[in-house]
């Protein structure tokens, strides 16, 4: 694959120059210095994203994104890639000047700490993928983590406007996202526009027959018949299906946190920091067998902060939940059914959030510690096992397990019946599988997907469609879709480490080429909330921040839509930067 | 019966009512008899380049399914250079469409393909000599084989993937249960060169130098392979630039097939054989 060369090179050209020169006597030190300054060239930029088939938003932002830069003399090119792999450019490798795309969605603004403090530099995952440092931010991400009620209001308000100021990333937009369902076999499907793991268990079967039931749903995403380890990131959307095998302490109801594999949670807090003592539910199992004990939660966060469990030259933490296992000083069982969990100063409504990540068999995942090799040769040690294997014959001890998987056509659960939701299933949700089997198909597109439910053959789509789609459905038949707005927002991720993505003033400047207000109408046909922050529309949301037509500290450079172009190079060269004749050079 | 095999039954019932009729109509009575009396020996003779085609297309099968992972390993991501290359030539193709013609298009390139390249396999497996059968077979075999190594080594979306604001997906947002047949056939990253394009001149090419056999399938195929090359382009699925280099490799694989079937290749290998021993002796000698 080409990769740019940033390093300082010598031009055919000079070195004729110095030969020349050298040749006619001429001044060799006037030479050298001349070949050795920097010869200024075009900004150019390649923009990574998804092709259509995995989101079509993604890439006409993209478009808009590449054609405004060329408008202003920047040389920009797109380069799709599979979700995998462009995943794998971004949040693996930072292997990218700019991409454009959603961000898991995240409602605590906590979730700002690892994506954008300068000590998740290096870590892989959605931990600071923009590889951005400001120490003002660096402070406040913390503050806010220990701060409490109106205080922490303050903080994180004052935060939002720093990150608005900083554009580590552009927010573009809150999407409206659908599910398609079919209503005559089950009932209770979620009104949101999304099917979240406790949807799946909260969903009734209309017939009470002896026969065993199977639910079908249909996915645009083909990695979970290739992969189903909760950690790997690349393979991950949101985790929903990961988070029917595997079980966390406690599971998020609106904004509740609910004990789940735990059954009481104790909080107490002293000189040492914030404590939570939780006890297990008897008689928690894995789905091998084992019992689920105190030691596998403390294995757990060990894990996720260091995969290779100390044994390795470097720490190699978890590409995903590091955010939250990050909250977590210790983990201790103090005995088989009871772990303590000390966080440090930290508020508890921060700290229930590390509650939420999944728990893994200790059994099974203290052999995956090792450096990855490939073919026997140990390629790095920043890469331990748990990072890429791939996890297909899964052991949790959710309310689902494995049954059988056939790569890129379809994964089978079917229900672990051991699990408590059929002995003591919780008082707050009725959340006992109504299936024996549910099977995720995987549908190439969203089109197919829900040709895939009007034509009967799964019940639902199990990931998010256009809210479009609504008019794809026969009416008079047993078909609905329900959209809501999801917290994935659109955004365009700026590589930071990368010149001149670092320099925070060309950063704004191309912020300002988008207009957010008509990419909502145009690309999505108004099914989306243009937004200047990325906590738009929740409580945390500061006044100032509000979309009020155009983005208050980023204003789209022109008006209806149309980019004034003048003004924009006006703005570059505001910012510091030349123009050589219609090349913005650097 | 699901949706993806209910397509693959009627594709293959559609192919099938096709190629007997287009038997009848153009390779005759007369031959078809002749064929049912020696169907015997013409198979046996045909049967190493059928074998070989069949090699070919399964190799093809199994390289697909992980040659993807290989890919995006060592292949190069050129999808923007082609819309570089020829800009908005599909969205401009697409400006003309048109209900009807969006259905025809469709179909040819599902089921019109499909017999395309099936019928002559039949056409040719029903003449007494298996020259043709032999040079069909082999040049479809080229086109696969170099189409894999290329799909290896590019990485290319089609036009529906990149340009979402300016090409329709028109095939699959009409009949969006035909992606579930397409994607068991490729993966959207494999659009350069086109499959459909190289194959269909393959045929095309073939059909003329066969029109003393049968004249009657030369403006059939020319008219069906027109129309799949077109709407590989105007269904959104492939570039220009993508059915420029089908052509080449369809044009190509006929020279190659019949550079070996003709004997050139023969010959080249027995006087390369030649020249070997010679030098041997010669070495021999001089000792």
């Amino acid at each position: 694959m080409p990769t740019s060369d940033d390093g300082p090179s010598v031009s055919r050209r000079g070195l004729l120059a110095v030969l020349a020169t050298a040749g006619t006597g001429g001044c060799l030190q006037r030479a050298r210095s001349v070949v050795n300054h920097r010869s200024p060239e075009q900004v150019s930029v390649t923009i990574k994203t998804v092709p259509a088939d995995d989101d079509a938003p993604s890439v006409e932002i993209a478009r808009r994104l590449q054609e405004r830069m060329a408008d202003v003399g920047i040389d920009a090119r797109i380069e799709p890639e599979d979700e995998a792999p462009f995943h794998r450019s971004i949040l693996i490798n930072g292997d990218f000047d700019v991409y454009v795309g959603q961000f898991p969605a995240r409602t605590d603004p906590d979730f700002l700490r690892p994506t954008l403090h300068s000590a998740f530099i290096s870590e892989p995952g959605w931990q600071n993928p923009f590889g951005f440092s400001d120490l003002d931010l660096d402070g406040s991400l913390l503050d806010q983590r220990v701060a409490d009620g109106s205080a922490r209001r303050g903080i994180v308000g004052t935060l939002l406007e720093s990150v608005a100021e900083l554009q580590p990333f552009s927010v573009v937009c809150f999407p409206e996202e659908a599910i398609v369902v079919r209503t005559d076999r089950f009932r209770g499907w979620p009104r949101d526009g999304r099917l979240s793991p406790l949807d799946y268990l909260t969903l009734r079967h209309r017939e009470n027959g002896e026969e065993p039931v199977r639910l079908a749903v249909a996915s645009t995403d083909g990695r979970i018949t290739q992969n189903l380890n909760p950690i790997a990131v690349e393979y991950r959307r949101n985790g929903t299906i990961t988070g029917l095998l595997y079980d966390p302490l406690a599971r998020r109801d609106g904004d509740s946190i609910r004990p789940w594999i735990a059954d009481d949670i104790a909080w107490s807090s002293g000189d040492a920091g914030r404590t939570a003592t939780l006890s297990l539910r008897d008689g928690a199992t894995w789905h091998d067998g084992r019992p689920l004990t105190g030691a596998d939660v403390a294995f757990t966060y060990r894990f996720f902060d260091d995969t290779s469990l100390g044994e390795g030259d470097v720490v190699v933490p978890a590409p995903r939940f590091r955010g939250r296992s990050s909250l977590v000083e210790s983990a201790t069982a103090l005995d088989e059914r009871t772990v303590r969990l000390t966080f440090g100063e930290t508020s508890q409504s921060v700290a229930e959030r590390a509650l939420t990540v999944p728990i893994l068999p200790r059994h099974v995942w203290e052999e995956q510690t090792g450096s990855a090799d490939l073919a026997g040769v140990d390629l790095t040690t920043a890469i331990t096992d748990a990072l890429v294997w791939p996890n297909t014959d899964p052991v949790g001890s959710g309310p689902l397990k494995f049954a059988s998987r056939t790569a890129g056509e379809e994964l089978v659960l079917s229900v672990f019946e051991s699990h408590f939701l059929f002995s003591d299933p919780p008082t707050w949700a009725d959340a006992v599988p109504a299936f024996d089997e549910l099977a995720i198909r995987v549908a190439p597109s969203n089109d197919t997907a829900v040709a895939l439910v009007t034509q009967g053959e799964v019940e639902a789509t199990a990931t998010p469609v256009r809210p479009s789609a609504h008019d794809a459905i026969d009416e008079a038949g047993p078909f609905e879709a329900h959209a809501g707005e999801s917290r994935s927002f659109y955004h365009i991720g700026y590589n930071t480490r990368r010149e001149p993505f670092g320099n925070v003033r060309f950063r704004r400047v191309l912020s300002r080429l988008l207009d957010p207000q008509t990419i909502a109408t145009a690309v999505f046909d108004g099914d989306a909330t243009p937004a200047a922050t990325p906590l738009a529309g929740t409580d945390w949301e500061p006044m100032d921040l509000a979309w009020g037509g155009s983005d208050p500290v980023v204003p789209f450079l022109g008006s209806d839509g149309e980019l004034d172009v003048s003004a924009a190079k006006e703005a570059f060269r505001e910012a510091g930067f030349r123009y050589d004749s219609d090349r913005l050079i650097r | 019966m699901t949706v993806l095999f209910e397509l693959l039954v009627s594709v293959t019932g559609v192919t099938l009512a096709l190629v007997i009729a287009a038997s009848l109509a153009i390779i005759g009575r007369d031959r078809l008899c002749a064929f049912a009396r020696n169907y015997r020996t013409r198979l046996r003779a045909g049967l190493p380049s059928l074998v070989l085609l069949g090699g070919v297309l399964a190799i093809n099968g199994v390289v697909r399914r992980i040659g993807m992972e290989v890919s995006w390993m060592i292949g190069w991501n050129i999808t923007y250079d082609i819309y570089a290359i020829e800009g908005t030539f599909v969205p401009f193709l697409q400006s003309f469409a048109n209900p009807w013609l969006t259905l025809v298009f469709s179909l040819t390139y599902v089921y019109g393909y499909v017999f395309v390249l099936v019928f002559p396999i039949v056409a040719y497996l029903a003449l007494a000599e298996a020259r043709w059968l032999r040079t069909a077979t082999l040049a479809y075999s080229f086109n696969y084989a170099i189409g894999l190594v290329c799909y290896l080594f590019f990485i290319a979306y089609g036009p529906r993937n990149l340009l979402p604001d300016l090409v329709e997906p028109l095939l699959y947002a009409n009949w969006p249960s035909s992606q579930l047949l397409t994607s068991e056939v490729n993966t959207n990253t494999n659009v350069f060169p086109s499959l459909h394009t190289s194959l269909s001149v393959t045929v095309m090419l073939l059909a003329y130098r066969t029109r003393r056999e049968y004249p009657r399938w030369v403006p059939v195929a020319a008219l069906v392979g027109t129309c799949v090359i077109v709407s590989t382009m105007y269904l959104g699925i492939h570039w220009a630039t993508d059915v420029a280099a089908g052509t080449v490799l369809g044009a190509g694989s006929v020279v190659l097939a019949d550079r070996i079937v003709d004997g050139d290749g023969r010959r080249t290998w027995t006087a390369a054989a030649g020249r070997a021993r010679d030098g041997l002796r010669t070495m021999r000698n001089g000792e």
